[in-house]
């Protein structure tokens, strides 16, 4: 705005200097307090507290249950008003970003899951043990529950959580004379895995869509590390803080190379065009989240059929984690903040309206009694999941460095290049950054 | 000094304070403020929590292995670029560079993809230069095998992920500045053109001895803005390979903006975008020095 006005003062003053010589000075005086003084508006004082709130923008669905949630908040709590305010999703984290570094975090935001663990880091975030009863927090997932503690201490709830499995299509798969494991929440060795894409793509059929064209690094980190989990493997080191001998570990290259050959022997696409190839009857089987579940069964009917990933390994595994919402440290009333974090966690204010827009997996026990279809599959393997398999990613303060060197390097192995090789590559370059950003004391002796 | 040129030279400051003060407030100030953090730990998230660490982050980014290949691949690209899109501009210039309107559109089209945006065209040569999987294959990789050749996957390959991006921006964008080559084209003086072909000069010698001459000034300056748009390579690569395959793509502009906003590591961040300025700098001085416009 300022930068927009001053030019034009300008031009005014030096076309006219002659005539408005003795008020030229007044006038870039006006200018400058204009310009330092911004566009702030006086507030109108108000009876109610306001609480900032800040939301990663979601499908317009999801953006409408939100502002309702929060609506429903201001009516119940006469005291208190919720300022909400969306950002879009993909410029979000680095809006959050800044605001922290201008030191400008809003009363309470939402973050993805893997952030938690920096954003403790940096001091950020706010304890919120003091704000929730025992009985309340053990009603939450405990993936939920994980994904917000850092050594111990809670900074985190999320409203609803995610998962991935094995959606196939029984009559694709019975034409192929494959069958799927007979029990439910059953699912496939790696050989019978691959054995099961062999025998359709011998009959002529696409066997599997991997989303490979996926724009997001997380969808590859997200989706794949049960791979490497279900082997026994780790993408980093308990503590979080190293990945040497850890990423390139001789399981991990095995695990990464059975991972490969599906792409080897084109089971899968390397680069899709189609978004969901399984949904239009172009593939038999979709490794994917829970957030196709909804148009695979419209789409399906009876002949969808879901199991967890197949396991590289001896132990089955799943993804997991979300959106969850924190307090900023320095809020000036966290107890404010934290009657909104009560509210968008609860089951019925909360949950049930968000779950109800965007489809994910509610994040408490209690909220699945709002939705009978999670008495049968597919809804009821994703709580199952939750409940037993599922792993959150690491919670580590240098998680983003080490999805982009995951990712990259799951990128690069799908199309063919030497399983150790980049592995080495990828942890090497994530290594010197740990080295490099690690406190003093931290240090790791290699 | 008459009494009027005394009151000018008393106001000029008060006119210049207004673009002074904004200059200082929006440009020398941030400089200022990254160079401090570039001599220290900051962290994005927590810039007031930065320990000084001196010149290390420079030390530490010129032996970096990603950095090192981010830099080499931006100044492959620039070697690339900047010679074929200034002759290809030039030549294209030279060709359209007639009164029928059958040739203004010619232009246009030249021109459309410079106005598109750059995420659109990216998709779009992502689409082109798609592997041959299933049934299908990328248009590119059509018309290779319809010359004989093997499809490959371009974008994939360490060997031609580069390159295939060096050729998707050259037709990006040529036609800006075969717009600008046009328009000095223009001003050439008739009259030489038409004393040079009385001369005897071939359409050859025409081109050397009286067109580029004329528009020496307009080819520098094509070179400076290219270089510099190579330079500031990120929205190609960072697109349609995220700087794979094995960082072959990485941008100088690309591994910045990832230490800002994904390692967070404002101090570092700071310390790479200095080299990447002190580079440009250094660049544009040595062409300058080199290519010298003539000033009449």
């Amino acid at each position: 705005m300022a930068a927009f006005l001053a030019p034009l003062f300008f031009c005014i003053l030096s076309r006219g200097a002659l005539l408005f010589r003795p008020l030229a000075g007044v006038f870039i005086a006006a200018v400058i307090v204009f310009v330092l003084s911004g566009c702030s508006r006086p507030r109108e004082p108000s009876p109610r507290q306001i609480i900032r709130v800040w939301a990663h923008q979601g499908q317009e669905a999801e953006n409408r249950a939100m502002r309702s949630i929060a609506d429903a908040f201001n009516h119940a709590h006469p005291d208190l008003r919720v300022e909400l305010t969306f950002f879009p999703d993909f410029q979000y984290t680095e809006k959050l970003a800044i605001a922290a570094a201008a030191g400008d975090l809003p009363d309470a935001f939402d973050l993805d899951g893997p952030l938690v663990a920096r954003y403790v880091d940096s001091g950020l975030l706010q304890p919120l043990d003091p704000f929730f009863s025992k009985g309340d927090l053990e009603d939450f997932l405990p993936t939920v529950i994980h994904q917000g503690t850092v050594d111990g201490v809670l900074y985190a709830l999320g409203v609803f959580e995610s998962g991935v499995v094995l959606y196939y299509d029984r009559e694709m798969l019975a034409s192929a004379g494959v069958s799927p494991p007979s029990a439910s929440g059953e699912g496939w060795s790696w050989e019978a895995f691959m054995s099961a894409c062999q025998q359709l793509s011998a009959a002529g059929i696409k066997p599997l869509s991997l989303h490979m064209n996926e724009s997001a690094d997380e969808w590859y980190t997200y989706a794949f590390s049960p791979v490497i989990w279900s082997a026994g493997g780790a993408l980093i080191s308990a503590d979080g803080a190293s990945v040497r001998d850890i990423l390139s570990s001789p399981q991990n290259v095995e695990s990464l190379r059975q991972w490969q050959e599906i792409f080897l022997r084109k089971y899968a696409d390397t680069d899709p065009l189609d978004p969901d190839p399984f949904g239009n009857g172009k593939a038999a089987m979709d490794w994917t989240g829970h957030w196709m579940a909804r148009s695979h069964l419209e789409k399906k009917g009876d002949r969808l059929g879901v199991m967890p990933l197949p396991r590289a390994g001896a132990s089955f595994s799943a993804p997991c984690g979300s959106w969850c919402w924190a307090i900023s440290a320095r809020a000036p009333q966290p107890e404010h903040a934290a009657q909104w974090l009560k509210w968008v966690t609860n089951s019925e204010h909360g949950i049930v309206p968000m779950v109800r827009a965007n489809g994910a997996i509610p994040a408490r026990r209690s909220a699945f009694a709002h939705f009978p279809e999670y008495q049968r599959p597919p809804y009821s393997l994703f709580r199952e999941q939750l409940e037993t398999i599922a792993r959150p990613r690491p919670l580590t303060p240098y998680y983003a460095s080490l999805t982009r060197g995951f990712a990259a390097a799951l990128r690069d192995i799908s199309r063919g290049v030497d399983v150790q090789r980049r592995l080495e590559m990828a942890e090497e370059e994530i290594d010197r950054e740990l080295q490099r950003r690690l406190p003093a004391g931290k240090e790791v002796s290699r | 000094m008459t009494p009027w040129q005394k009151t000018r030279s008393r106001a000029a400051p008060w006119f210049l304070l207004p673009a002074l003060l904004l200059l200082g407030i929006f440009v020398v100030w941030p400089m200022g403020r990254a160079l401090f953090w570039s001599a220290t730990n900051a962290d994005l998230l927590a810039p007031g929590r930065a320990a000084w660490v001196g010149a290390e982050h420079y030390r530490d980014l010129l032996t970096d292995a990603r950095f090192r290949q981010a830099f080499a691949n931006t100044a492959l690209f620039a070697v690339l670029t900047i010679p074929l899109q200034t002759t290809l501009a030039f030549l294209l210039a030279l060709w359209v560079n007639r009164p029928e309107p059958v040739w203004r559109w010619l232009r246009a089209v030249f021109f459309i993809p410079v106005i598109v945006s750059m995420p659109v065209l990216a998709v779009l040569w992502t689409m082109l230069y798609q592997p041959p999987q299933g049934s299908g294959m990328g248009l590119v990789n059509v018309a290779v095998s319809f010359l004989g050749g093997e499809p490959r996957a371009w974008l994939h390959d360490p060997a031609t992920a580069l390159p295939a991006i060096v050729v998707m921006s050259i037709w990006q964008g040529v036609g800006l500045q075969m717009m600008v080559f046009l328009a000095s084209l223009q001003a050439v003086p008739r009259e030489l053109l038409e004393a040079a072909r009385l001369d005897g000069a071939s359409a050859f010698q025409r081109v050397v001895h009286v067109v580029i001459p004329s528009v020496r000034n307009t080819i520098i300056f094509v070179i400076t803005v290219t270089t510099i748009f190579a330079f500031r390579l990120f929205v190609q690569p960072y697109l349609m390979t995220r700087g794979g395959p094995e960082n072959r793509t990485l941008s100088l502009v690309q591994s910045i903006y990832e230490m800002t906003f994904l390692s967070q590591e404002l101090g570092r961040a700071s310390a790479a975008a200095f080299l990447f300025m002190a580079l440009i700098v250094l660049l544009i001085f040595l062409q300058r020095h080199f290519l010298k416009e003539v000033r009449e």
